[in-house]
């Protein structure tokens, strides 16, 4: 994992003595709350329904097991005993006092963390695929470039107030886990020819009210060209990009309006001018960086134990839990563990103050000490030794963290909505709850197969409903919450926007609506074809007559 | 209104000129981007320094054909959020390598003090109530990640030199 410097360190404390002064000139009423507003929601400070919401980053989703330890003991002391793990790698606190704000922060700047650049105008958190320099399949671990982009982007002197809020996320594996494609800029790690590693530079994608698959302008980018071409992009992009009506502000309305191929021309024009500049960090930084994700000391071992095979064929639930929630990693003998924070009935992406400190003693007593959180709203420890698989799962479901449902059909992706937001339109968590609560069978949802449901209160899609097999996006019908069904979205490497099947659903009707196209699903299946791939072949019609009748 | 001095360049004084008025001999004057692009070579001379009053919508491309005229330049901020200015100013030194007085105008705020010196700006016009918030601004962090116009070495950059960033970073504000 990355460590702070000295200069880290002093940038992190610098900015929380400014957010400490900032603060202080509002509680004396120095600033207004219109002077103060652009001020906390630069060190991620919202005004939400019922009180500040605070959003904590974890740069590319990874966390040490101490820092899981004060994001607990933030949970504990400043807020009502919980946070929310979000879709893009952050923790939110709901609950904070304004006044002990910058004692947050400060706290969270003694383990390395902060909240800068998690909201406003700028590069946001830079997210990547949650098992990263653990799984299997990568080419490269992202992270590195994920840091160097973080170190980049960190309160740019230029591109700290574009058009609207800027997203980059990295995958360095073929199956996309970080949905690169619906986001400002994708950047998707790869190998040329020659073996030399770079990117495939994808921008232009995005959620909101106008879904937008990113297109790729760059086959191969080599690495050192990295910063100077993003520098170049977000140039383009700042001069040009809309400021006049916010939701046409993101760049996929930009690349929209130009073409690709002309946006492509101007940011390699760009770029031929500047790429020589010193804005690409020295070679020896890169190595210095790299250096802090070298793969942990990990013994090879067999990939077969025979105890983890007795107890899955003894349990099916750990059986369950051990084919949905670990994955294949690149050291044999070893597994990546996905910790659901889905619980059936409960909150997507909520943790206890308890159950974070449980994962930090976990992480340091089977996972190298780290922790990774993922954009399906889930936490994961990246580095298990299979023997230690058994051990592990019976401490997690103790805790109430053990639900066997990564990947299923109840491992829901859901916005804060109306329970917590100022900007939702319907909730969100209700539904999540009552669809988990209807398909409370392990047995069943295995049958389902893979199948990613995502729901927005509103149609700024912080839920991912665009990019959901099976999309829910709340909507106001005349001071009643509605729902509408959305079908056939991807939000991995073969993304897909989801197309709304027909007229809105209220809050049981939609719970409803699921299940019949689980049904229709079941019945028209062939062989192992997931949920996905049998709507991609279905088409829509099928599942229409069996929600809405065939009047 | 005051004037903040980022760089401790020697500020412009200068005549806002009127759209049907000519400078007199020897006079600063400063002129919309507009009118400059229609301007001759008689309007340069005659004025002694000649600033262009850029608006955020102003197209860096339109800057080609008279930057080297320049003897200093205005940026407008029409709101603090309008990142334009930090491209265009940007823009300026960089692609046109101007190297006079690049002032900002308008309700930039305090907390972005360091972003307006290191994308270029000199000096920058702020109400009175302002000031004093926008000098403490100017000495809060001791260094950045990105190398920048204000003359600083990045963070990344300096890791790897003997001096490093110094004891009390790259720079200060005069």
């Amino acid at each position: 994992m990355y460590a702070y410097d000295t200069y880290d360190h002093a940038m992190v404390n610098a900015r929380v003595a400014e957010f400490r002064d900032q603060v202080d000139r509002r509680m004396k009423g120095e600033l207004t709350e219109e002077e103060f507003r652009p001020l906390r929601l630069m060190n991620g400070l919202y005004l939400q329904l019922h009180a500040y919401m605070l959003r904590v980053a974890i740069p590319y989703g990874t966390l040490s097991a101490d820092q899981m330890r004060k994001l607990a003991h933030v949970a504990r002391r400043y807020d009502k005993g919980y946070g929310h793990f979000t879709t893009r790698q952050n923790i939110q606190y709901n609950w904070p006092k304004l006044s002990e704000t910058p004692d947050i922060l400060q706290e969270l700047a003694d383990v390395e963390m902060h909240a800068i650049q998690t909201s406003g105008n700028c590069i946001r958190n830079v997210t990547t695929d949650q098992f990263a320099g653990a799984a299997a399949d990568e080419v490269a671990d992202p992270r590195p470039y994920a840091e160097l982009i973080r170190q980049w982007s960190t309160f740019h002197p230029e591109f700290s107030f574009l058009p609207r809020k800027f997203k980059i996320a990295i995958t360095g594996a073929a199956q996309d886990r970080a949905a690169v494609k619906w986001h400002d800029i994708g950047l998707v790690l790869k190998k040329n020819e020659t073996g030399e590693i770079g990117f495939e530079v994808l921008a232009g994608g995005g959620m909101g009210r106008t879904p937008v698959i990113a297109k790729s302008m760059r086959d191969f980018l080599p690495v050192p060209d990295m910063l100077s071409y993003l520098e170049a992009m977000l140039r383009v992009y700042n001069e040009q990009g809309r400021r006049d009506n916010k939701y046409k502000a993101r760049i996929k309305i930009l690349i929209d309006a130009m073409g690709i191929e002309e946006y492509t021309r101007q940011v390699n024009a760009e770029w031929e001018k500047i790429r020589h500049v010193p804005i690409d960090v020295p070679e020896k930084e890169v190595a210095r960086i790299k250096a802090f994700f070298a793969p942990p000391p990990l013994a090879v071992s067999a990939d077969d134990v025979a105890e983890v095979t007795e107890l899955a064929n003894a349990n099916f639930i750990f059986k369950a839990w051990l084919n949905n929630n670990a994955g294949a990693h690149k050291v044999p003998g070893h597994a990546h563990v996905t910790i659901s924070l889905k619980p059936h009935g409960g909150i997507p992406g909520d943790a206890s103050d308890a159950q974070m400190d449980l994962v930090a003693d976990l992480a340091d007593a089977y996972s190298q000490g780290e922790i990774r959180v993922s954009h399906e709203q889930n936490l994961i420890l990246p580095h298990v030794a299979k023997k230690d698989l058994p051990a592990l799962w019976a401490k997690l479901d103790e805790a109430g963290l053990g639900t066997a449902n990564a990947g299923l059909l109840t491992d829901i992706i859901a916005c804060p909505g109306l329970d917590y937001c100022a900007l939702a339109n319907t909730r969100s968590i209700p539904i999540a709850q009552s669809i988990t609560e209807r398909f409370d069978d392990l047995k069943r949802l295995m049958d389902i197969g893979p199948l990613k449901i995502k729901i927005s209160g509103c149609i700024n899609s912080c839920g991912h409903h665009h990019a959901g097999h099976i999309g829910i996006l709340g909507v106001d019908r005349r001071g009643d919450e509605n729902y509408q069904l959305l079908l056939g979205g991807s939000g991995a490497e073969d993304a897909s926007k989801a197309a709304i099947l027909g007229p809105g659903f209220n809050e049981v009707g939609i719970v409803d609506a699921v299940e019949k196209v689980v049904a229709v699903y079941l019945g028209e299946r062939e062989d192992e074809e997931s949920f996905l791939n049998a709507y991609r072949r279905l088409g829509p019609d099928v599942f229409k007559e069996a929600v809405y009748g065939t009047d | 209104m005051v004037l903040i001095n980022l760089t401790g360049i020697q500020p412009t004084g200068y005549t806002l000129l009127a759209d049907d008025a000519q400078p007199k001999e020897g006079e600063n004057v400063a002129v919309s981007v507009e009118r400059l692009l229609g301007e001759n070579s008689s309007f340069f001379n005659t004025a002694g320094g000649v600033g262009a009053i850029i608006t955020t919508g102003t197209a860096f491309s339109d800057l080609d054909r008279i930057a080297d005229k320049l003897a200093f330049a205005v940026i407008e901020f029409p709101a603090f959020g309008d990142g334009r200015g930090f491209s265009l100013a940007v823009r300026l030194r960089k692609d046109f390598g101007f190297k006079g007085e690049i002032r900002a105008t308008g309700p930039v705020i305090p907390d972005q003090a360091l972003f307006l010196l290191r994308a270029g700006f000199d000096t920058v016009e702020v109400t009175t109530k302002r000031k004093q918030a926008f000098e403490a601004a100017l000495s809060r962090f001791p260094g950045f990640y990105q190398s920048d116009f204000g003359g600083q070495t990045s963070i990344a950059h300096a890791r790897h030199t003997v001096e490093g960033l110094g004891v009390e970073g790259h720079r200060k504000a005069s």
